[in-house]
């Protein structure tokens, strides 16, 4: 900022008197006369005021067994330390590729090893959160086959069919849901194979799906989709132990990043990753990297196929993407780069392992039939308690304990068939004790 | 003051193969995990790296990088003012980065305070009565005010809207918003002054119109002075006024798209409100709307009763949600610790120095660059090369050579070899000298060395073809 008299000499080589001159053109009845918010503040007050406002919040004095597709894990300094850089932190959209190397690198980086990670062929280099990068799947696949029908399970979360319908508006999409077994927590194949037709777009598979359960049924979607764009929603953390939907012939594949070393943060910035089939490619959205030479035939990286994006297509752009998640891309980046294949495979192990835990005391504690589905459960795990969520609530609560997310707010069509059925989610830092704890609560009331 | 960059030929990171060394914590048996036979996954390729040669790659990369932090970085219409620190800090207390998204109201308070507060801040910068902090970009911003244009119409029985509205020299971001939200995009010129044409506007509309996109000042930092008439027109045809708010930085405190008649507006908090962009992202883009549309609003928003703040999901007409969340907290934490610590003076300040600054900046090359339309300008200024020799892109890469990030180039489109300009408040006046004495020199540069720039950054001049024709998207 120019100092005050620096003010005025710059005012005075524009030949203005005062500082209102510069907003001389703006009719006067549309001036503002006051803004009504208090005045500057020093930042240690500020800072102050923050402290005071966070401590307000109540949870941390809690044990957290909340998840459905967020989960508390284990975040490396040196994550946070990385994206705090503030080369990193304070560049913009790297227009520029000479000076912006570092993070155009990352991002090449990113886009490969979420590649690798997915056993996709490409990726772009982020999207704003996974059910936002479902919704451009979505999209994506309408532009390749331009059909109406959209198959979704029967159990996804309103919230995510939502965003899905928000992004989709404009399209006059049919969405129909296909159904998940109330048994195994899979997908009904047979049920799903009658409802594949010449007119479906795409199929939205999920794994694990909305009821925490891994999906065996997945892998055999390829075989009954004829030729609609198979879409596969995943948790990336899973795809250490689990196959990746590259492996079962997805066509896009979409995850939320948020687990990979980004804190939950009340609801972001999240990560929305976004793979897909290497001839899909000019259809997809979002930024892309490539790599190239400079001029000295050095190794370098660049945004490219521009051609598809909104600055230079326009209403015609394959979407509207501008602002995407490079930091937080950069952050899971960094995450899988620490952690490496056995890292990752530790965190779904021992995830998997509290979930199991939990469903055996749960068994027992309660009962056999407690645990509705027979499917495998990775981070969630849905638990039958004949009580009513304030009952339960107030259980849970007096105990200092946060979790138990009834299914029949999460997926309200099918509330009947769900009701009296609890969602808690499990991570490797979830302690064995607060396991114990919360089963023999759940089994005394 | 010369530059430059860091040079590292720094390899892929998974070709370091030191090893991993980080921990995660318990202890498992792998061999009975109970994975079913058909889901196990054979092959996992990553990285396998030490901490200490992660850490290293990293950072090696963003020395790699330019930012803010390191000088000025006048991209127009991105708005890349100096990031404050003590926003990075307040969003680091762990009361708020680690609170789950789904917790319930009763304990985070203390977050639907700060989300509340700044929806309260925001309705009166802008003027407007209702605002969504869900949307997580600018042009995620658009998309959902274009929703709810679309809800807003069908709940009046008006299905034929079917049309938006947008001057030739709109962010691109606009029309492609529209389209996706199923509109057809109708483009109209400008006018001889750089602004909307009043005739091409009244001819433009009809009982088709469902909205008129524009953003004032507009793209070439020149104030839409008719917006009273403009206004008029769009409601005369009954259709909605959108305010993009990508330039708002200009205005801040002086007038508000509430007063100049704008029904939905979207704001970029990591523009007008100084939180860091990384490189892409994260943004945000909240939208504040007049009281007719605030029941289309995205669920939910934040209220409070007097002695509790609550999440609403009860909004009528809602359209529903755009992500998963309330949006990126993290961000609107640091839009609000900045509105509090400039407060109203500061923030009417900020806009005065960045008008001051970008009129300055623009004195200082007239005459030598062609400046098409009035002279008097708001946040940003387009000069273009066209009564030159130059090529914009040859400026270009002449600056970074001095360690300035250029200014954005070939756009607007409207304008030949165009440069936006952008200062912002966050530059003193012996910047603002140095980047203009630059601007003028890179003139009197030969183009047979203007075409060998840049030479001090960790590239050369890159091959954006190769890249396309190529398409080397992954190792």
């Amino acid at each position: 900022m120019p100092r005050n008299d620096e003010v005025e000499q710059m005012l005075n080589s524009l030949s203005m008197k005062s500082r209102d001159d510069l907003f001389s053109e703006i009719p006067t009845k549309f001036r503002k006369s006051v803004l009504r918010l208090p005045r500057s503040k020093s930042e240690f007050e500020v800072i102050e005021t923050a402290k005071s406002i966070a401590k307000t919040n109540q949870w941390d004095q809690y044990k957290n067994f909340l998840g459905m597709g967020f989960y508390d894990r284990v975040i490396p300094s040196s994550v946070d330390s990385i994206i705090s850089r503030s080369e990193f932190l304070t560049s913009y959209t790297p227009y520029q590729p000479e000076v912006s190397q570092g993070m155009l690198q990352s991002l090449f980086e990113y886009q490969s090893v979420m590649s690798d990670l997915m056993h996709m062929d490409f990726s772009n280099s982020s999207m704003y959160d996974g059910y936002s990068s479902l919704g451009e799947a979505v999209r994506m696949a309408f532009r390749e086959n331009e059909r109406p029908r959209v198959l979704i399970p029967d159990n996804m979360i309103n919230t995510k069919l939502q965003v899905i319908e928000s992004y989709t508006e404009g399209l006059n999409l049919k969405f129909e849901r296909y159904k998940i077994s109330r048994d195994t927590g899979e997908i009904d194949l047979e049920n799903l194979k009658g409802l594949v037709d010449g007119n479906t777009s795409a199929i939205i598979v999920e794994n694990p799906n909305s009821y925490g359960v891994l999906d065996r049924n997945v892998t055999r979607v390829s075989e009954i989709k004829k030729d609609s764009v198979l879409i596969a929603y995943v948790d990336p953390i899973s795809l250490g132990l689990v196959k990746p939907p590259g492996d079962y012939g997805a066509d896009i594949a979409v995850a939320e990043g948020q687990q990979m070393g980004i804190h939950m943060n009340y609801g972001g910035p999240y990560l929305g990753i976004f793979t897909f089939r290497k001839e899909l490619v000019r259809k997809s959205p979002g930024r892309i990297i490539g790599e190239t030479t400079d001029a000295n035939g050095k190794r370098a990286f660049v945004m490219t196929l521009q051609t598809r994006e909104q600055h230079i297509r326009r209403q015609k752009a394959t979407s509207n993407i501008c602002t995407n998640q490079a930091l937080m891309a950069l952050a899971s980046l960094t995450y899988l780069s620490l952690l490496g294949a056995s890292g990752l495979r530790k965190v779904a192990a021992v995830t998997m392992e509290k979930s199991r835990k939990f469903t055996d005391n749960i068994k027992k504690v309660i009962s056999k039939d407690a645990v509705p589905f027979t499917g495998v459960h990775f981070s969630d795990v849905i638990v039958k308690i004949n009580k009513s969520e304030k009952d339960l609530n107030a259980a849970l609560i007096k105990n200092r304990i946060i979790g138990g997310i009834p299914l029949s707010r999460l997926i309200p069509d099918l509330s009947d068939q769900l009701k009296g059925n609890y969602a808690f989610s499990f991570t490797e830092k979830t302690p064995d004790a607060d396991i114990d704890l919360l089963s023999s609560i759940l089994g005394g009331i | 003051m010369s530059y430059r960059q860091a040079v590292y030929d720094e390899p892929y990171i998974r070709d370091y193969h030191s090893g991993s060394t980080y921990r995660i914590p318990g202890t498992v048996d792998m061999d009975h995990l109970g994975i079913p036979e058909e889901l196990r996954r054979e092959n996992l390729n990553l990285p396998d790296v030490a901490e200490y040669d992660v850490v290293r790659h990293f950072t090696r990369l963003s020395e790699m990088n330019y930012g803010v932090d390191l000088g000025m970085y006048p991209l127009g219409s991105c708005t890349m003012k100096f990031n404050p620190k003590y926003a990075d800090q307040i969003a680091s207390i762990s009361q708020f980065s680690d609170s789950h998204p789904l917790l319930p109201d009763d304990m985070v308070q203390g977050n639907l305070k700060v989300v509340y507060e700044l929806q309260e801040a925001l309705k009166i910068l802008s003027d407007m009565d209702a605002v969504t902090v869900q949307p997580m970009a600018g042009a995620q911003g658009e998309f959902t005010g274009m929703l709810i244009t679309r809800k807003y119409f069908e709940f009046r029985n008006e299905p034929q809207r079917k049309e938006i509205i947008i001057p030739d020299s709109a962010h691109g971001t606009n029309p492609a918003s529209a389209a996706m939200a199923g509109f057809e995009v109708v483009e109209i010129p400008s006018s001889d002054e750089g602004t909307v044409d009043l005739d091409a506007l009244k001819a433009a509309v009809s009982e088709k119109t469902a909205a008129f996109m524009i953003t004032n000042p507009n793209t070439l930092g020149i104030f839409e002075t008719h917006i009273e008439e403009i206004a008029k027109i769009i409601h005369g045809v009954g259709a909605l006024l959108y305010y993009d708010g990508a330039n708002f930085n200009a205005i801040v405190g002086k007038t508000s798209p509430g007063l100049m008649g704008f029904d939905i507006v979207h704001f970029n908090l990591h523009k007008t409100f100084a939180t860091p962009h990384g490189g892409g992202g994260p943004g945000s883009g909240p939208v504040a709307v007049t009281s007719k549309l605030k029941d289309f609003l995205p669920v939910p928003v934040v209220r409070y009763d007097g002695g509790r703040y609550y999440l609403d999901y009860s909004l009528p007409h809602s359209i529903g949600k755009v992500v998963s969340t309330i949006g990126s907290f993290g961000v609107l934490l640091r839009a609000w610790a900045y509105i509090n610590y400039n407060g109203a003076d500061g923030l009417d300040e900020n806009s005065t120095v960045a008008v001051l600054n970008t009129n300055y900046l623009r004195s200082k090359v007239e005459g030598k660059y062609f400046i098409p339309y009035r002279k008097l300008k708001k946040h940003e200024f387009v000069i273009s090369t066209q009564n030159t020799d130059k090529r914009a892109l040859d400026v270009a890469k002449f600056l970074l050579d001095y360690g300035m990030h250029p200014p954005t180039i070939y756009f607007p489109l409207m304008v030949k070899e165009s440069m936006m300009i952008e200062p912002t408040e966050s530059v003193g006046k012996s910047d603002l000298d140095r980047y203009a004495d630059l601007l003028l020199k890179a003139l009197d540069v030969p183009d047979s060395e203007l075409k060998d720039l840049p030479k001090n950054t960790a590239v050369t001049r890159i091959d954006e073809v190769k890249a396309a024709r190529d398409l080397k998207l992954r190792w």
